[in-house]
């Protein structure tokens, strides 16, 4: 798991489309080899496609080699319908770049078969070679895409009901009226997340730092589903400060020294060298190790210890203080309790 | 690997769709300006709904338009030109209809360089027989969608000659009639073929005075037949103006000239946009705003009362869009023509306007501290709806006709005033005039 914590939500959706565009950039997609991108909608990424657009219109990447497939879609509402996510994308993408029409994938739906039409965009998505960068945010739950709590970890693109809250919630961008917001919704399963080859998450605000510290400092739970993402081999997850209002300092303390660690020896938060697709570029340095220098000299090696298991060492505060400087603390019985003096003791008579 | 691409691709992609996607611009939206972007087909000639061309279409746009923050606002347009470009509309030339033909055409071309794209070429009282001649060239010439045409007509306006003579103006007194027998009168004047009931009509609005005998039921008569009933030339009491919208008449023609002016005991014309009546709905009212007909802060009043009514009109004769200089006018007289004002060489009166309509929207918007988007909209969305023409003109709305114009705001142009500018007009999905490709053509 790398997690990137940055200021506020600015940088943090600046640091993921940047992330992303050298991501593609890398990847060097034609239209045979397509790079295959997996969207999110919401507030969250807003900012992001924001920055990427900005970064399209100055004519430094493109998007016409990219496959898309989007998370999710309400069941019943019109396409043109301005709470689709249809209407969110090409507001806020899709009319703005170069993304070819036939490349966008979007669940439909107002799909005659909803479940055939789920289970057609899975087999889309085999046929486009599986994910290779799914972009995702989450709930104050922790639900990604329409994963809510108690989704199956294994699950697949399905129809899903919508949890009470969630209509709720969903009732402000429908004139409040609760009649008007959709029951149902299509979305991808946690399990079709967790096939691509990576994974990047975007969360900030104090409102879902709950969700980010179950993720990160517990285990694996249905309950938030976004915890399955410690099951894939490569998750990244960048954060602004206030989303780390749960998490401990020790935690937040450790992601960020990985990162400046990682930066002082001159790679970043890269991809492992894992050869699994013709997606990575076998002859890629970026993605190696700092090669070694062989001038005689003792070698620079990395002088800590960066490939430890990802958790901080956990031990007992005690461990820390030497015997020595131990005995001259002095002793404290436990087991009587403390005396303590009047307050009146201590006025002069 | 297999390919996401699906199989029909290489027949979307090859075949011009037409689909131009005008980006990095302020659309005129209501009363705002919106940054957002606006699909055209240039083979329909319609504004298009790029979310259903994107995803129901598959189709990416052919041209991507990056306008630079410019503003692109529909085409404007005008409801009360009497010529310009050395034609007059009410003129016939001594060899004939044909000439005339060509000279309304002549005018079409012109016209839409200035961003006026469809307009209504009016006539001052005449006698029948210049009706008879004239009508038949004026009415709509849209139907071909041709954007090689320039500037369509939307109709004629008929200013007169049913008008009060106490209120002619510059009209001559001798032709004025009055409408006795109600739409037969009317019928009788502009020609039988040019208005009947249940045929089409070359004429799209006329000016009248209500307070004649036989115009009330001309006036029902008109709004039962689509075409706009305008108050004007007119001596009308606010009592009998309010009685003629009750009959149908959905306008005001320039409002303030040629009309009594506001009195407090008696409000006159003008006292329609003070109403507080249920009985009847406010009227739309022309606007000359060149600073010579009406005092700016004039405008701003009638603005005030009644801003979703106000259209700004330039009520232009043939010297506009001419040169500074003396010209011949009728009767062995003489015009001054002076920037856009223009008066008799004997006497110094004024002699008519002849402005052009965008620079009426300039001094709207110095004048009443309007927003861009508003001015544009008194040019624009509400002409177009007081011709009943809402989602065909004046709006940039799927399914309207992309009619449009890039504008310019140029900042500090005088002082703390703004200047619009017209750099670009696209008729019917096609650019029909670019000011740089015309500055490039000026230097040769």
């Amino acid at each position: 798991m790398r997690l990137i914590i940055r200021d506020d939500p600015q940088t943090a959706s600046a640091y993921i489309a940047e992330y992303i565009i050298e991501r593609i950039k890398t990847f060097n997609p034609t239209a045979a080899r397509p790079f295959v991108l997996g969207l999110p909608t919401g507030s969250s990424p807003v900012l992001i496609y924001q920055h990427l657009v900005q970064r399209h219109k100055a004519g430094e990447i493109s998007f016409r080699n990219v496959v898309t497939f989007n998370m999710d879609e309400y069941v019943g509402i019109p396409r043109e319908h301005p709470e689709s996510y249809h209407s969110f994308m090409y507001k806020h993408f899709f009319s703005h770049v170069d993304v070819r029409p036939e490349n966008i994938n979007i669940l439909n739906g107002n799909a005659p078969d909803l479940e055939a039409e789920c289970q057609a965009y899975e087999e889309k998505i085999a046929n486009a070679g599986g994910i290779e960068l799914f972009l995702g945010g989450i709930g104050p739950d922790g639900h990604i895409a329409f994963n809510e709590p108690g989704s199956s970890l294994k699950s697949r693109t399905r129809v899903k009901t919508l949890a009470y809250d969630t209509i709720l919630a969903n009732s402000r961008f429908f004139g409040h009226n609760m009649d008007q917001v959709p029951r149902m919704a299509l979305t991808v399963g946690v399990q079709t997340v967790l096939e691509a080859r990576e994974v990047v998450i975007i969360i900030t605000g104090a409102h879902k730092a709950l969700a980010l510290q179950k993720c990160i400092e517990e285990g694996v739970n249905h309950m938030w589903t976004l915890s399955s993402l410690q099951l894939h081999p490569h998750p990244l997850i960048v954060i602004d400060e206030d989303a780390t209002m749960e998490l401990k300092v020790k935690t937040v303390r450790y992601f960020k020294s990985i990162e400046k660690v990682a930066n002082d020896q001159g790679f970043r938060q890269m991809l492992p060298r894992i050869k699994k697709r013709d997606s990575v570029h076998e002859d890629d340095d970026s993605l190696s190790a700092p090669a070694p220098q062989c001038n005689g000299l003792s070698l620079s090696v990395p002088s800590r210890d960066i490939s430890r298991s990802a958790s901080p060492a956990l031990e007992p505060m005690s461990a820390r203080i030497s015997d020595e400087e131990a005995n001259v603390l002095p002793a404290v019985d436990l087991n009587s309790d403390l005396q303590f003096a009047p307050m009146s003791a201590r006025v002069a008579v | 690997m297999p390919s996401a691409v699906r199989p029909d691709t290489a027949v979307v992609v090859s075949r011009r769709s037409g689909v131009i996607k005008f980006t990095n611009c302020l659309l005129v939206k209501g009363t705002d300006l919106v940054y957002e972007d606006l699909w055209i087909s240039s083979v329909t000639g319609k504004i298009l709904n790029g979310q259903e061309i994107l995803y129901g279409h598959l189709t990416a746009p052919d041209e991507i338009i990056d306008l630079g923050g410019r503003i692109l606002s529909p085409g404007l347009i005008d409801v009360q030109l009497n010529g310009a470009y050395g034609f007059d509309f009410s003129v016939i030339p001594e060899d004939g209809t044909m000439t005339y033909g060509k000279g309304v055409q002549q005018v079409n071309w012109n016209l839409v360089r200035g961003g006026v794209t469809s307009y209504l070429p009016t006539l001052t009282s005449q006698r029948p027989e210049v009706y008879h001649k004239a009508l038949p060239y004026l009415g709509p010439s849209g139907s071909a969608r041709d954007p090689a045409l320039g500037s369509e007509s939307l109709g004629a306006h008929c200013e007169g000659p049913f008008m009060s003579p106490m209120k002619n103006g510059i009209h001559n007194v001798d032709v004025l009639q009055t409408p006795h027998d109600g739409l037969s009168s009317l019928s009788a004047c502009y020609g039988p073929s040019n208005l009947t009931p249940h045929a089409p009509s070359p004429i799209k609005l006329i000016t009248l005075a209500p307070e004649l005998p036989g115009a009330l039921p001309a006036i029902q008569s008109l709004a039962s037949m689509g075409i706009v009933a305008s108050i004007g030339h007119s001596d009308a009491t606010y009592e009998e103006a309010k009685t003629a919208v009750q009959a149908g008449a959905t306008s005001i023609t320039h409002l303030f000239n040629a009309m009594k002016p506001l009195h407090h005991r008696n409000p006159g014309i003008f006292g329609l946009l003070g109403t507080a009546s249920s009985s009847i709905s406010k009227p739309y009212f022309g606007i000359i705003a060149d600073g010579i007909h009406i005092h700016p802060t004039t405008i701003k009043i009638a603005y005030n009362a009644h801003p979703e009514g106000l259209v700004l009109v330039t009520d232009a004769m043939r010297l506009a869009g001419m040169p500074d200089g003396v010209y011949d006018w009728t009767n062995g007289s003489r015009i001054v023509k002076k920037g856009a004002l223009l008066t008799l060489e004997e006497n110094g009166k004024i002699a008519g306007s002849s402005i052009e309509l965008v620079d009426c929207v300039t001094n709207f918007l110095n004048w009443t501290g309007a927003s861009v988007a508003e001015a544009l909209k008194a040019v624009t969305e509400t002409p177009a709806r007081m011709l009943g023409l809402e989602g065909v003109k004046g709006l940039l709305r799927e399914g309207a006709d992309a009619d449009l114009v890039v504008l310019d705001v140029l900042e500090g142009a005088v002082g703390e005033e703004k200047k619009v500018v017209v750099d670009q007009v696209w008729k019917f999905g096609v650019k029909v005039h670019d000011r740089e490709d015309g500055r490039e053509g000026e230097r040769v």
